[in-house]
């Protein structure tokens, strides 16, 4: 038993699958019946029959006996996330080594990803025929996995462009494309990516990277002029596609679609974040007020794009009807005074110590399973997860809205607009034509970037968490598996894990034989910092001498060059 | 909300605990069912009903994807841990928050463990196990179980309030000189007098010590007896608490004697220590017609087998057949020439048919050999040696034989005799076993340090209680500190599973240190090596119901050889805001202060 070492598996998810326990309720009902989708879709049926009926079953039954629904669930081999609606059964299984809030959060991910571009599922299975919902999982559930490194397996994160290799005004640039679109009153906000990577953006992080499945497909796809969505008045550069925002998702963009102009906006904008990558050095030296102060605290305390859905903090403080203000496609000047700002501050806070509180009723959104401590599902909502529970909020009204997209090539600008906003042919046109040249500029910028060396290396090892905005900094190398890396990868795992579990933990210093790695966090990060080389060997016994203890000074002068500043 | 069940492959419930409150719950669910006013029988029979989807689950799951569950969470936190051993299913449940999912897995291997020592190797089959766990007999059942929850409520009540019971080792009562007149007490009078008396029936000390409380304050062995492992003796302290449980709060010195003597029992109930491998020898033995130390060869050589069929059993059903099979294979083949030797001995019996069976189906030329057909020949193999075992090496308990124990009138005489040695000391006593060792270095707020070659530990009281203030005074601070101090270990030993022998931690105001690390016996340091790294469901670190540190020392030991080898663990408490370099110096000088060869550390 002693030497049953681990296998590193690449594979982030091992099974996906979506079980519809409606359909299989008469004693001769096959379980094949109720399966909506399984991954990896070549497994033989009856063992998919076996696990859908075996884990859907047991589920059940443990969620009866303690009257409530099963989140996780353990195998020996691998772990599941489960989520139970109605007579929906997910489950989400990946290797035992990933870290069970990494697990919970992808199939939160994978779900909402759904929801989001095909409202409600028990409607959605109403309306179309499973196959074409099957591929739609399918390709959600690729797009997540897609070009993930080990560390994606543990942070789910915005992939962006590198920050560090572009002339900071491009950044400013593209900033200033979205800005420009917002004065057409029907468009909320929106993002610029590049090449499947995030240049600059204006909504919160889960959102941007569900807009961007849309954009990955449209581009494996390449423009096509029959397509439903696209718009032969544009050359096939545009097209659009009905998506659905949660009330409390869509409750953030109502500040920004007021009817006031440009002008009388100032005010306001002072006060929001301006999603763009301007906490590189440079482009916060520019005097534009457009984007916030750098300052982790700043960031935190304006912005309400991150905070997690108000009503989950028990007071929803917009109770009336969502509709009302589309009704007519223009929001009510009531609709902006509704947002919560304040509110969505305190729960942002108050979800983030829910987590120590285990047992208590303020947070019956987290799982309390071992991780590290002992302790909580880990703080899903203090990543600002728009929404921990989509089984829960499937219950939730979905506002449809529309992702409009207009492609230059690698260059993407994508929209969250009004529906009407498609009808609004000057509108339309106007949005196009006042973006176009700006995006033509930029695109040809971007396009000369070399790609780069992936920042400077050195003898460490580092990864640095953005929690606000979900980026991550690292100089590990992309491809999986190093054997090099993987004591680092293993140890950030598990703090990570800790970090989740127990709110108070600042620092840590883990030294297994042959690697030493130093985590710290705070609000708003978290960093892993390893040293190579040096003398590792030591007894183990207490010696001040020893270089592990080095690590955390070494961490705060080697990372400064990264932009990571653990002072 | 709290709940653990032994179930059997055949979705039976063997044994059951609940708490009152997850008693109500299934209530509530079959509120009709209470209207009967049946009370225990409907509980059970709707306990085994509501679990009995999961029980079935779980066992087709290992039958059709070798594959089972470990643990089931939900949104409520409620943790499901579920651990099979052999033939049969454990299922422990908390709905209340005060037991994660290591605390639910530690709680399972202690029932196995304390099921072993009352009753010896059943664990390995359901049906030994039910023989035992579910007699005929109501009453008697519902003795058996009262007692086994019993025992497990006074380890729940240990493990949350002793520290030595935190971190699975022997706390000793410093004191060497009044160790040493105990133990030269126990040998020259005690032991000698029990041994010599007309009333002992043939039995004879092999183990007597002394308790405070749970602290070890003299143990003696006799020349005959093989040693007490500390898993054993641990257990053995916990059924001295289960006797006399410790009023805390009272000043009521009563040191406990305790006198296991494998034959001779002190507690109304006799027990045993047998182990599962390797058992240590036995006194006398009541039937079988083995003695003195053929006996403890043989009770060896059976409980080895009977494992060598277990895990033949375990890999044919697993589809090894074949090449795969061979390691077990090799094994019978091994003992095949002793077991046809100790089947001879025996004489006539079932387990000679069962023998000959298994030899022509897997020996014979053109038979089926190794494959999936000698499963059930393999099950009966193992049955058969577990119960040669029970019979052979093991006291029967039930009314047919002999009680074997200290009769009553020993019992009252060697206690007597303790409290009347002992009398003088008492409240020195009371005293040193809540300020057991103190300390003086300045930040420094609590500190547990191991030494797990013997199995024994220091630390400071933690013990709060309303006349007794231990170091950190009494209050919300102490314990708050008493309450990191227990998630500490939990989290150092998560860390040490997954291979980290050095573990520091920055946590609010406090920086909490964890060492594991190895000496030869001159006490020089050696280098860490590479630790095993376990799986999440692995057996839980510690020394109580699996014996975590043995197989780390026979591990480390291979690199080692012709060297004895010492394992030492150390945890701190610091303030924060003492400097790093101050707190590894505090580190350091403990480490090398509190196990110093004069054995007599920090006064």
């Amino acid at each position: 038993v002693m030497t049953e070492l681990m296998q590193p598996d690449s594979r982030r998810c091992t099974y996906f699958f979506l079980y519809d326990g409606s359909k299989v309720k008469g004693e001769g009902d096959l379980t094949r019946e109720g399966i909506c989708y399984f991954y990896p879709e070549e497994t033989p049926l009856d063992e998919q029959e076996l696990l859908c009926g075996q884990l859907a079953g047991a589920g059940r039954c443990v969620s009866e006996l303690s009257s409530s629904p099963v989140c996780v669930l353990r195998l020996r081999r691998n772990k599941f996330a489960i989520r139970m609606k109605d007579d929906f059964f997910w489950a989400l299984g990946c290797p035992v080594e990933v870290p069970t809030i990494s697990v919970c959060e992808l199939l939160d991910q994978l779900i909402n990803l759904f929801r989001f571009y095909n409202g409600s599922v028990r409607r959605s299975y109403q309306l179309n025929r499973p196959e074409t919902l099957a591929s739609r999982w399918a390709q959600y559930l690729s797009h997540l996995q897609s070009g993930s490194s080990d560390l994606h397996h543990i942070f789910s994160c915005l992939r962006t462009i590198d920050a560090t290799n572009i002339d900071p005004l491009l950044l400013l640039k593209a900033a200033l494309i979205l800005q420009a679109c917002q004065r057409c009153p029907l468009v909320s906000a929106g993002c610029v990516l590049f090449r499947g990577r995030v240049v600059s953006t204006q909504i919160s992080p889960e959102l941007t990277m569900k807009v961007m499945v849309h954009e990955s497909e449209t581009y494996t796809k390449g423009p096509r002029c029959n397509d439903p969505g696209t718009f032969n008045s544009f050359g096939g550069a545009v097209s659009s596609t009905t998506v659905f925002l949660t009330r409390s998702s869509l409750a953030k963009f109502l500040p920004f679609s007021s009817h006031s102009t440009p002008h009388k906006k100032k005010p306001t904008r002072k006060t929001r974040l301006s999603r763009t990558l301007s906490n590189t050095p440079s482009t916060e030296s520019e005097p534009s007020d457009a984007f916030s102060s750098p300052s982790f605290s700043r960031r935190l305390s304006d912005s309400s794009v991150f905070s997690p859905d108000p009503s989950q903090s028990g007071a929803d403080p917009t109770p009336q009807q969502p509709d009302p203000p589309f009704s007519n496609g223009e929001p009510s000047p009531e609709a902006e005074e509704e947002v919560p700002e304040e509110s969505n501050y305190e729960s942002f806070h108050s979800n983030g110590n829910g987590v120590s509180q285990i047992g208590a009723e303020e947070s019956r959104d987290h799982n309390v399973f071992e991780e590290v401590s002992g302790g909580g599902c880990g703080n899903v909502q203090g990543r600002g997860a728009e929404s921990p529970d989509p089984a829960r909020s499937d219950d939730s009204p979905l506002i449809p809205m529309t992702l409009y997209l207009h492609r230059v090539k690698g260059l993407v600008l994508a929209l969250l607009v009004e529906p009407c906003f498609l009808s609004d042919t000057d509108s339309m046109e106007e949005v196009y034509h006042s973006s176009l040249a700006s995006l033509n500029g930029l695109e040809a910028h971007l396009r000369t970037v070399s790609p780069g060396a992936s920042g400077p290396q050195g003898p460490y090892l580092f990864a640095h968490f953005d929690c606000v905005q979900s980026t991550l900094t690292t100089n590990l190398s992309a491809r999986p598996g190093g054997a090099l890396q993987r004591p680092f990868v293993r140890a950030t795992s598990l703090l990570h894990s800790h970090f989740c579990n127990t709110e108070t933990l600042q620092e840590a210093i883990i030294r297994s034989a042959g690697a030493a790695v130093y985590g710290t966090r705070s609000v708003a990060q978290e960093t892993y910092f390893q040293q190579h080389g040096g003398s590792l060997r030591n007894s183990g016994i207490p010696n001040h001498q020893d270089s592990a203890f080095s690590l955390p000074g070494k961490a705060r002068h080697r990372l400064l060059k990264h932009g990571v500043n653990l002072i | 909300m709290k709940c653990l069940l032994i179930a059997s492959e055949s979705a039976e419930v063997l044994f059951h605990w609940t708490d009152p409150e997850f008693q109500q719950n299934v209530q509530k669910q079959y509120g009709a069912s209470q209207e009967d006013g049946q009370g225990l029988p409907a509980f059970e029979d709707s306990i085994s009903t509501l679990f009995a989807p999961i029980i079935i689950s779980c066992i087709t799951m290992v039958d059709r994807l070798r594959d089972s569950y470990t643990s089931f969470t939900t949104e409520n936190h409620h943790i499901y841990v579920l651990h099979q051993f052999d033939e049969c299913l454990y299922i422990a449940v908390n709905g209340d928050g005060e037991e994660g999912e290591c605390d639910l897995r530690r709680k399972i291997y202690v029932v196995k463990k304390m099921t072993e020592v009352l009753f010896g190797m059943v664990t390995l089959s359901s049906n030994l196990l039910r023989k035992e766990l579910r007699p005929q007999d109501t009453e008697q059942r519902a003795r058996l179980w009262k007692h086994l929850q019993s025992l497990l409520q006074t380890y729940g009540h240990l493990r949350e309030n002793d520290q030595s019971f935190l971190v699975e080792a022997v706390e000793r009562l410093i004191h060497p000189t009044l160790c040493e007149q105990c133990i030269e007490f126990l040998e020259r009078r005690l032991v000698q007098q029990l041994n010599s008396s007309g009333e002992r029936a043939g039995e004879e000390v092999m183990h007597a010590f002394i308790l405070v409380h749970t602290k070890l304050l003299a143990f003696y062995s006799s020349r005959n007896a093989s040693s007490l492992s500390t898993s054993d003796l641990l257990v053995l302290i916990i059924m001295a608490q289960n006797m006399y449980p410790s009023n805390t709060d009272s000043d009521d010195p009563n040191p406990e004697v305790e006198n296991d003597r494998r034959t001779s029992g002190s507690g109304p109930e006799s027990f045993y220590t047998p182990e599962p491998s390797p058992p240590p020898d036995r006194g006398s033995s009541s039937s079988g017609g083995f003695c003195g130390r053929c006996c403890s060869v043989y009770s060896y050589l059976v409980s080895h087998l009977s494992f060598a069929f277990a895990k033949l059993e375990k890999r044919l059903s697993e589809g090894q057949e074949g090449s795969a099979a061979t390691r077990g294979q090799r094994t019978i083949h091994e003992v095949r020439g002793k077991l046809d030797k100790f089947i001879k001995a025996l004489g006539p019996t079932e387990i000679q048919v069962c023998w000959i069976e298994f030899k022509n189906l897997a020996f014979t030329r053109g038979g089926p050999g190794f494959s999936r057909h000698l499963i059930p020949s393999c099950k009966k193999m193992k049955t058969q040696l577990c119960a040669v075992y029970r019979q052979c090496f093991l006291l029967e308990s039930g009314s047919s034989s002999i009680p074997q124990r200290l009769s009553p009138g020993l019992q009252e005489r060697a206690q007597s005799m303790v409290q009347e040695k002992l009398m003088d000391w008492k409240d020195f006593l009371l005293v040193k076993s809540r300020r057991n060792i103190t300390m003086d270095f300045p930040g420094l707020i609590h500190f547990i340090c191991v030494d797990r070659s013997t199995g024994q530990m220091i630390a400071p009281s933690l013990n709060l209680t309303e006349r007794n203030t231990s170091e950190l005074g009494k209050g919300p601070l102490a314990q708050f500190i008493r309450r990191k101090v227990w998630t500490l270990v939990n989290t150092t030993r998560r860390y040490l599973q997954k291979g980290y022998s050095t573990v520091t931690f920055r946590d609010g105001d406090f920086y909490f240190c964890y060492f594991l690390w190895f000496e030869n016996e001159t006490g020089f340091k050696l280098e860490a090596g590479d630790l095993p790294v376990l799986s999440d469901d692995s057996a839980p670190i510690g020394m109580l119901a699996w014996d975590y540190y043995r197989k780390l020392l026979r591990y480390y030991s291979k690199s080692h050889q012709g060297e004895v080898v010492k394992c030492y663990e150390l945890l701190t408490v610091h303030l924060g805001v003492v400097p790093a370099e101050i707190i590894l110096q505090h580190c350091r000088q403990l480490a090398s202060k509190l196990w110093e060869p004069s054995r007599n550390p920090l006064l």
